[in-house]
């Protein structure tokens, strides 16, 4: 039983990986911090720890697709990201081929054969 | 600004190197303040919030480590199976050939049995110990040096054979053939080198004449490495009416000179004979001459071995299909 909720969740996670990427890319053409984007996705459904978060933001940011700054204003420093003209690039062609793999997944679910 | 925040980011920054950490500091504070507050927010007293945020973020080093990329494992997917193919080969080449070098040098130089293995053991756990740790102290620094090109690239020209399942029995052949071919030759040398009987004046006695080393003894020695290359090549191609023919050659190159100086008295050296009192020429009981009987012995065997070389290439050739039908 607990065997296969963890295969269950194992194939979940690997359906999953790439999503937040895009996730991220796409929510942030409006710029946010870290936590708010954080909670925004988790009403969304679209689940991701802090601690996986934080990093890939990072990441993201070394690639040139996210751009970061600190806002001093308020009473602690937050760090704001926004998706870069090379992110914007990104998250369209990562949009065109997750409509594509839908499409395709529907044809297939209906048994269509090509 | 609590402890245990700044305790968990102290565990996080210090693992990473001195001119990550004032930014790696600033995008932990704030991603602990930022959860911080979500949970003060709704429900919870700011300590139990902070203990709350802080065991949700998990091991503080695992964290920084997917900050920097900075990989979890000691040798990754991408270097493992060269690790792995490096390692074991070193090792099979290496330990042995130590071992058995540390072998025979300890017999002949010290002469004591159990010392020398004793050593050879020690050798064998060193070296095996040494050379798993350098190999992989090696990986993993290539592993965490970022070279992404250093892995060989696989082609089909690596695939190996269908395992030829002879093979495994003709191992043990092969083994026992070096190790008795080692101690034939270690034996000639020895009894040159550390004879064990002395004369009357305390001088060493070999066994064998020592004219010989003018040219007999070198042959035989030349003759146990061709008998050694030839026992690795039949445990790589296994036995046909080559190899059998090429034994043939070997048993007679050692037979016929061996019996030829045995007849003629050449074989023994005459102080040996006489330290120890024993003449194979002199009948001893049941009428049959020491001499004589190792005639005999020598003939049988070597016709025994050449005849058996004829049988396995037989027995091999007729049953040619072996591999793939033993595959399962």
């Amino acid at each position: 039983m607990s065997r296969d909720d963890d295969l269950t969740a194992g194939h979940l996670q690997e359906l999953r990986r790439g999503t937040v990427v895009l996730a991220c890319l796409t929510r942030l053409r409006t710029p946010d911090y870290g936590y708010s984007l954080l909670e925004s996705l988790d009403v969304l459904g679209i689940q991701v720890d802090a601690n996986t978060l934080y990093p890939l933001l990072r990441r993201l940011e070394k690639q040139g697709l996210l751009v970061s700054e600190w806002d001093t204003a308020e009473s602690r420093p937050r760090k704001f990201y926004r998706t870069s003209p090379a992110g914007d690039d990104l998250a369209a062609l990562l949009t065109d081929d997750w409509d594509r793999l839908t499409a395709s997944l529907h044809r297939l679910s209906e048994g269509q054969e090509p | 600004m609590t402890s245990l925040t700044d305790r968990y980011i102290w565990a996080a920054v210090r693992t990473v190197p001195e001119s990550e950490r004032p930014d790696l500091e600033l995008d932990i504070r704030d991603l602990i303040e930022g959860a911080v507050e979500a949970r003060t927010a709704t429900r919870h007293d700011p300590a139990a919030a902070e203990r709350d945020a802080l065991s949700e973020l998990g091991d503080p080093e695992r964290l920084a480590a997917d900050y920097v990329d900075r990989p979890l494992t000691l040798i990754g997917p991408r270097y493992y199976l060269d690790w792995l193919r490096l390692l074991r080969t070193v090792l099979l080449i290496v330990v042995p050939l130590a071992t058995v070098a540390v072998l025979v040098v300890q017999l002949l130089t010290t002469g004591s049995i159990g010392g020398a293995i004793g050593s050879a053991a020690s050798t064998a756990i060193t070296a095996t110990v040494h050379i798993g740790f350098w190999t992989t102290l090696l990986f993993v620094v290539l592993e965490r040096s970022g070279t992404t090109d250093g892995t060989v690239q696989w082609t089909v020209d690596r695939l190996p054979d269908v395992p030829d399942h002879d093979r495994g029995a003709r191992l043990s052949e092969f083994i026992a053939s070096l190790v008795f071919l080692g101690l034939f030759a270690g034996a000639i040398v020895w009894q040159q080198l550390r004879p064990a009987v002395r004369d009357g004046d305390g001088g060493a006695v070999p066994v064998l004449d020592p004219a010989l080393w003018s040219f007999w003894i070198p042959w035989f020695l030349g003759l146990i490495a061709a008998e050694a290359l030839f026992a690795l090549w039949v445990y790589r191609r296994g036995w046909s009416w080559s190899s059998a023919a090429v034994n043939l050659l070997l048993g007679l190159a050692f037979a016929v000179p061996a019996l030829l100086l045995w007849a003629g008295g050449r074989v023994l050296n005459p102080a040996f004979t006489g330290a120890v009192g024993w003449d194979p020429a002199v009948a001893a009981a049941g009428g049959w001459k020491a001499g004589g009987i190792v005639v005999a012995a020598v003939v049988i065997i070597a016709a025994w071995d050449v005849a058996d070389g004829f049988l396995r290439a037989h027995r091999a050739l007729a049953h040619p299909a072996r591999r793939l039908s033993a595959r399962r």
